[in-house]
């Protein structure tokens, strides 16, 4: 009876584990649901409602998904340092999180061609503190979001003293508050502050360093989701869905959508 | 009864209390919370019109920080739950008569009492894998879940404290009058010393769920969607208006305040009752 029991043991694990290396596209279908992961506090590409759910414009690109392969959608909240862990772990099918395409990434997670988007590194600053190159920030504070890349670059390449923050809201106040002279942030981001009337005594000074694009990713192996993913985005471009998005979410159209929109149309 | 005399050793020993600074008391709290959430109200409702006054933002976000609050007691709640079942074994374990046993279970007892609760909770969402193949169920294992059994993990370590410490201090005579009346041991750790621990343990046990409630928190850091992790991501939602900093970081404080202090308050009840000397 126990090796039975153990008999039946094992073709049962031997089954889920052919289950599970199946064709993720297969197994979405079966489940009936997409299952995205997403920025949640990174406003416009991934924030939250009142209710609780996650909107923006890269959970509007995680829809135009779902609703190819006719699937319900689900959104899990990440946060840059869990977001291949999630992917590789296969609690999400397809992850859409603002990451920057490196070369490292793309050994632990499947990023298909072309990219979907692409943000440089500025800083917003007092006007009467006339920044005028990357240079005039050695020695000076700085104020980043914990975990980005380019405070290193800024720390690194042009001396700046980063005091990274939890959220762009403690950085916000700690730059009002006079904490540090310069916060390091996405130009795109940066540029809407800017033109808020609060923020009317600051400025984006500097050139835009670190002009990357940024790459949604699928597990390692998944070649067909990628394939299908690479003719979405592609799709995006020809459509100027992204430059739609944009502008419904309060984005200045960027350089790098207009151009692949134009390369693509 | 008290004696009407002038002698200095007749009258009761005063006892110190220690007294708060200025004496102010803990519900003060209160009116200070009160205060950063309105506070800033009554800056911002004359610099900008058009945007909305922190006070309107924060009520159109109570209802799910609230949720997220009641997320935060379910931790609490199981992983004392866990932390109390696992930690008096544990601490029983401490007063074996079996030698291995008793070290064991002090070796564990010491490690998981002196980690740091973060470190612990670190341990827990990075080492345990997020579902498991057991006999080809798939069982998942969400990051609540996980944090529980972080959580769980110093709690049992101060239960198991707790136990053994309540049992140490009754005196022996309640072992000796046992063993003198043919009790077994387990029969005398049972029926005679447990029921008398009981009391002994309740308030240093609901001072450490208090803390535990509180160390809550901790779990926003390995990505929870706790009441932290929904203040930043509300935060972050409202385009990082620093004036909103302050409001939503004094309603956390408040709710877990107001959930806090009546257990803090009945703590202090229970232990004024139990007290030796009244």
């Amino acid at each position: 009876m126990n090796l039975k029991t153990l008999a039946t043991t094992l073709v049962v694990s031997a089954l889920s584990i052919s289950a599970a290396s199946a064709d993720i596209l297969d197994t979405i279908k079966e489940r009936g649901k997409l299952i995205v992961g997403t920025k949640a506090d990174y406003k416009p590409y991934g924030f939250l409602d009142t209710s609780g759910a996650i909107i923006g414009i890269e959970p509007d690109l995680a829809r135009d998904v779902a609703e190819k392969l006719g699937v319900e959608i689900e959104f899990v909240p990440v946060v840059s340092s869990n977001r291949m862990q999630f992917l590789e772990q296969g609690k999400i099918d397809l992850m859409i999180a603002t990451m920057t395409d490196k070369p490292d990434r793309r050994e632990i997670v499947l990023i298909p061609d072309p990219n979907y988007y692409s943000s440089g590194t500025n800083i917003l600053a007092l006007k009467s503190l006339g920044l005028k190159e990357w240079e005039d920030l050695r020695g000076k504070p700085v104020c980043g979001i914990q975990g980005a890349f380019y405070n290193k670059a800024t720390s690194q390449n042009y001396g700046a003293e980063i005091v990274a923050f939890k959220g762009t809201a403690e950085a916000y106040s700690a730059l009002k508050g006079g904490n540090c002279a310069a916060f390091v942030y996405d130009d795109s981001a940066i540029v809407a502050k800017a033109a808020e009337p609060e923020w009317a005594e600051y400025e984006m000074p500097l050139q835009t360093i670190d002009d990357a694009p940024w790459g949604l990713a699928v597990a390692l192996g998944e070649d067909n989701f990628a394939q299908l993913m690479s003719d979405m985005i592609i799709d995006w471009h020809k459509t100027g869905r992204i430059l739609e998005l944009e502008t419904k979410w309060g984005v200045t159209n960027t350089p790098f959508a207009q151009a692949m929109h134009d390369k693509y149309k | 009864m008290t004696y009407k005399t002038d002698l200095p050793v007749m009258l009761p020993m005063k006892r110190r209390e220690a007294e708060p600074f200025l004496s102010l008391k803990m519900w003060y709290i209160l009116p200070i919370a009160l205060l950063a959430i309105l506070g800033p109200n009554l800056v911002v409702a004359q610099s900008t019109p058009e945007s909305q006054s922190p006070i309107a933002v924060l009520l159109n976000w109570a209802p799910l920080l609230l949720k997220g609050f009641i997320f935060n007691l379910v931790i609490s709640v199981s992983a004392m739950a866990l932390g109390t079942f696992v930690g008096a074994i544990l601490g029983l374990g401490q007063i074996s008569l079996f030698a291995p046993t008793r070290h064991s279970s002090w070796f564990v007892t010491q490690f998981f009492r002196n980690a740091p609760w973060l470190v612990l909770l670190f341990f827990a969402m990075f080492l345990l894998p997020f579902e498991i193949n057991l006999f080809g169920f798939k069982i998942p294992f969400p990051d609540w879940f996980k944090a529980i059994l972080g959580l769980s993990l110093p709690v049992m370590a101060n239960v198991s404290e707790i136990v053994r410490g309540a049992v140490r201090s009754l005196p022996s005579g309640q072992w000796e009058a046992a063993e003198s009346l043919a009790y077994t041991r387990l029969q005398t750790l049972w029926l005679i010393i447990l029921p008398q621990c009981v009391k002994r343990m309740l308030p240093p046990w609901m001072n450490l769920y208090s803390i535990l409630t509180m160390a809550t928190v901790l779990a926003s850091i390995v990505g929870v969607n706790e009441v932290m992790t929904l203040t930043g991501q509300a935060l972050a939602s409202e385009g990082g208006r620093p004036d909103l900093l302050a409001p939503f970081y004094g309603f956390v404080l408040l709710l877990f305040f107001i959930y806090c202090y009546p257990i803090a308050k009945f703590t202090v009840w229970l232990e004024t009752k139990y007290a030796v000397i009244s």
